[in-house]
């Protein structure tokens, strides 16, 4: 780089051009005399750690130790570079670097501080009795987030850029004790071999990385929750934080994950294990109901006891379509309905319940447009895909009910079987960081089964899942027998 | 060498694949038959068959005991050369692959008269073929994993047959062996036919992890096959009077005309929609079987583009023939009697051969 100041600085203009909040700050080095500069972007760092932590120490404090850094500071953590490149970075990245006449190295002060926002409750994953911290915009916070439930030397980090040019952070833990090697050399080799300009957001990032990008099923677990994900580190899976985005990867996951929630941990487990069985019910519900509905009523109408029959004719005399295209405009009124609410402000967003509550539930079975049975399939695949405490899972239910209700209409029942069929094949053949993601149904694993349909006393699950295959698969004891009677 | 490590499956979906190839359609009609061949004694040929069964499984386990990493194709070539070993491996390969268009033949043909009998037979072969590719196409842990989701999706199937028990009549199973024990050995070719479907053993073998554990997993899927059949047959006979059951083509299906609930009018129905899923289990794994071994006999890795040309071919097949009834059954005959050779004859055959083998060749043989 030289040892010029003058020329260093005159390079330093060169590069960042067209850039108004860069400062560079000349003062003299009181412990030493000699002449320096700080060069920083006004808009990446804190105003307050550069004025009272370095340029005050550096302008009044004496003389210095010869073996560290030829000047004083109160920056904890300093770095020191000689490459252009690594001044670029470290400047771009929030840090202050520090030019010293005659010395040929950069010092770079952490001095990172940009706008964030508080800490808020999660969003999409709202929980009754979880924590009520969500992650944030800041991946170091995030880590924090996490560390503070698990204060353990086991839970390693490994931190990669991602994006030649966005340069993204992204670190990986897991405990290293728990989780398996050969998952974690996997997801590090994909990670490692994303070549992009940038990574926005962690949902960007799942797309690079997951084993079947034509699959309607989320293969990773994308959270908000430090609770849940630390529940999952423990579970021996890996977390991955993306600098700039509130949500997290969690690999591996298999389908039974996405039903999980962290309420089933913190409520009764027969209450718990009822909703689950409940959200396996409402799976199957919001996939085949509506596609039920079009089979029995356009093909296998003999299926129907005559009274029920009778009462869905009378209902059905007055809608002029067939049931395929009834059943279509009522399910895409409803997800029309669903992605308006999200883009409306809240204040705005109560009108569009008002207006399809009122106009779909009762105007248009008036009008004769549908059948009062069908609002109600409609209505309760609805509330069944809400259930699902997964939102991409959710999501990838109500796409696919669509086709469902397509093959049911060509071919009846037949054709929901095959549906399911070509369902159950792709859910076997799918897979999540190498690892089976019908797991622990198929391959079985008995052991699993205890956190699957029913949630089991938790004194009773002293096992980790198998099908993260960890390293330790013990996680405590059978607790109630330890304590003993007295 | 373990050229298959990749793909190994663990002892559930061997038994499941197993289990699965084994049944298929032939449960609708197997009451009528044994009724038809031995009465009401039928049952108990369903239980000699399941010793066969066993003798013939463990006879191949036993020809596999020295060779543990072989296909039938690897232990052929290895046994007779390249060539020779044609003579019976291309059979075998035929074999799988009629059965295979058999079942879904079959599948097609109730598929056809209960639900569809308007919609073009290629047509439905073509709906069939498409999860068929899906996961005969993958590979055999994919074949054990489907296989066993299969199994407890439909575990529940056969409980529901127990609604018909108040309705049963226990007399007509009495007396046992009443026109003696002729009728019960007659009785053992129908029941054979349609458990006919262990012989996927053939391949299936050296992809199972725990090699010890075989025997052990042999007798479990076919007793959960045999038990399933004899349950069906039983309450059949039961329910149905001794002369009336041989007048149904399929009298499994006919009793389950007669389960109503107030919400549901026809179970039979629904029973059958979700048959087709375990029928489904069979058709793909005999045609991976099938798949593999085209890909062996043409020294091939991937089997899979051969999935997809044996699934097209069937289809044309069904598209210009448009086999009926009758012929699926007179098929079925020919096919069976193939079968007997693959799962009974070539076992005894090759074990003996096996004995002299390793005798002149002590030592070279690992």
């Amino acid at each position: 780089m030289g040892n010029e100041l003058s020329t260093k600085l005159e390079e330093v203009q060169k590069q960042f051009q067209l850039t108004p909040d860069l400062v560079v700050r000349h003062l003299t080095i009181q412990a030493t005399g000699t002449k320096a500069a700080l060069v920083y972007l006004d808009s990446l760092t804190d105003n307050e750690v550069i004025n009272n932590d370095i340029v005050n120490p550096l302008l009044s404090e004496g003389p210095v130790n010869k073996d560290e850094h030829p000047f004083h500071t109160n920056v904890g953590n300093i770095r020191k570079g000689t490459e252009w490149a690594d001044l670029e970075s470290a400047i771009l990245s929030g840090d202050t670097v520090l030019l010293i006449d005659g010395n040929p190295d950069a010092f770079f002060l952490d001095t990172k501080g940009w706008p964030k926002r508080a800490i808020e409750d999660p969003q999409i994953e709202t929980s009754l009795k979880g924590a009520h911290q969500g992650f944030l915009e800041t991946g170091t916070q995030n880590i924090a987030l996490i560390r503070r439930y698990l204060p353990d030397r086991e839970l390693k980090i490994k931190e990669l850029t991602i994006g030649v040019r966005g340069k993204t952070k992204v670190w990986i833990m897991y405990l290293a004790d728990v989780a398996n090697p050969d998952l974690l050399k996997v997801l590090e080799s994909r990670l490692a071999a994303i070549d992009v300009d940038s990574i926005i957001n962690t949902g960007e990032l799942v797309e690079y990385i997951e084993d079947n990008p034509y699959s309607p099923f989320p293969q990773f677990i994308l959270t908000e929750r430090p609770d849940s994900t630390v529940s999952q580190l423990l579970q021996g899976r890996m977390a991955v934080i993306v600098d700039c985005s509130p949500s997290v990867l969690v690999a591996p996951a298999t389908f039974i994950t996405f039903f999980q929630s962290i309420d089933d941990y913190s409520t009764r487990w027969m209450i718990a294990s009822f909703i689950r069985l409940l959200r396996y019910l409402a799976f199957i519900i919001a996939l085949i109901l509506p596609a039920t509905y079009i089979a029995f009523i356009s093909f296998n109408y003999e299926v129907i006891p005559m009274q029920l029959l009778l009462s869905i004719a009378e209902s059905r005399t007055r809608v002029p379509f067939p049931p395929l295209l009834e059943a279509m405009l009522m399910e895409i009124t409803l997800e029309m309905m669903r992605e308006s609410g999200i883009r409306l402000p809240a204040p705005v967003g109560q009108t569009v319940g008002i207006v399809g509550g009122i106009i779909i539930g009762q105007t248009a079975v008036q009008a004769g447009i549908v059948s009062n049975i069908m609002v109600i399939v409609v209505a309760s695949t609805a509330i069944a895909s809400f259930i699902i405490p997964s939102y991409d899972m959710g999501t990838a239910i109500r796409l696919l009910r669509f086709p469902m209700m397509i093959i049911a209409f060509m071919f009846g029942i037949v054709g929901i079987i095959i549906g399911l069929m070509i369902l159950v094949a792709h859910l076997v053949s799918l897979e999540s960081l190498g690892t089976p993601y019908g797991s622990p149904l198929a391959p079985f694993r008995w052991s699993d089964m205890k956190d699957t349909f029913v949630r089991i006393p938790l004194s009773k699950m002293v096992k980790r899942p198998e099908s993260t295959s960890p390293l330790q698969s013990r996680r405590g004891k059978d607790n109630r027998r330890a304590g003993g009677n007295p | 060498m373990k050229k298959y490590a990749k793909n190994e499956i663990s002892l559930m979906q061997f038994i499941f694949i197993i289990n699965g190839a084994q049944v298929g359609t032939g449960i609708m009609s197997l009451s009528g038959e044994l009724a038809a061949s031995s009465g009401t004694d039928g049952w108990m040929s369903l239980i000699i068959g399941w010793l066969l069964n066993l003798v013939a499984c463990l006879l191949i386990i036993q020809v596999f005991k020295r060779f543990p990493d072989d296909t039938v194709y690897d232990l052929l070539k290895r046994l007779f050369g390249k060539w020779l070993s044609l003579l019976v491996v291309i059979p075998i390969t035929l074999y799988f692959t009629i059965f295979c268009c058999l079942v879904q033949i079959k599948a097609m043909l109730y598929i056809k008269a209960w639900f569809l009998p308007q919609t073009p037979d290629y047509l439905i072969m073509f709906l069939f073929a498409i999860p068929t590719y899906m996961v005969a196409g993958k590979g055999l842990r994919i074949l054990g994993r489907y296989n066993e989701l299969v199994f407890y999706l439909t575990a529940w199937m056969p409980f529901t047959l127990l609604f018909v028990l108040k309705e049963c009549h226990w007399l007509h199973l009495l007396p046992l062996f009443k026109d003696g024990i002729m009728p019960v050995i007659r009785g053992v070719e129908p029941s054979i036919y349609s458990i006919l479907g262990f012989e996927v053993l053939w391949i299936i073998y050296p992809f199972l992890k725990y090699k010890e554990k075989a025997t052990q997993g042999v007798i479990i899927a076919n007793s959960i096959t045999i038990l399933a059949y004899i349950m069906a047959t039983i309450i059949c006979f039961a329910f149905f009077s001794p002369d009336e059951i041989t007048s149904y083509h399929q009298p499994l299906l006919s009793l389950l005309k007669m389960i109503e609930f107030s919400f549901l009018e026809r179970f039979d129905m629904i029973f059958l929609a979700f048959f087709l899923f375990v029928v489904s289990s069979s058709w793909i794994s005999f045609m991976f079987m099938a798949a593999f071994g085209v890909s062996q006999m043409v020294r091939k890795q991937d089997h899979s583009p051969y999935v997809a040309i044996i699934a097209v071919l069937i289809i044309v097949m069904v598209f210009v023939i448009h086999p009926s009834w009758n012929q699926a059954n007179e098929w079925q005959k020919w096919s069976s009697r193939m079968g007997i050779g693959v799962a009974y004859a070539l076992p005894l055959l090759l074990w003996a051969y096996v004995q002299v083998y390793i005798r002149f060749h002590k030592g070279d043989t690992r």
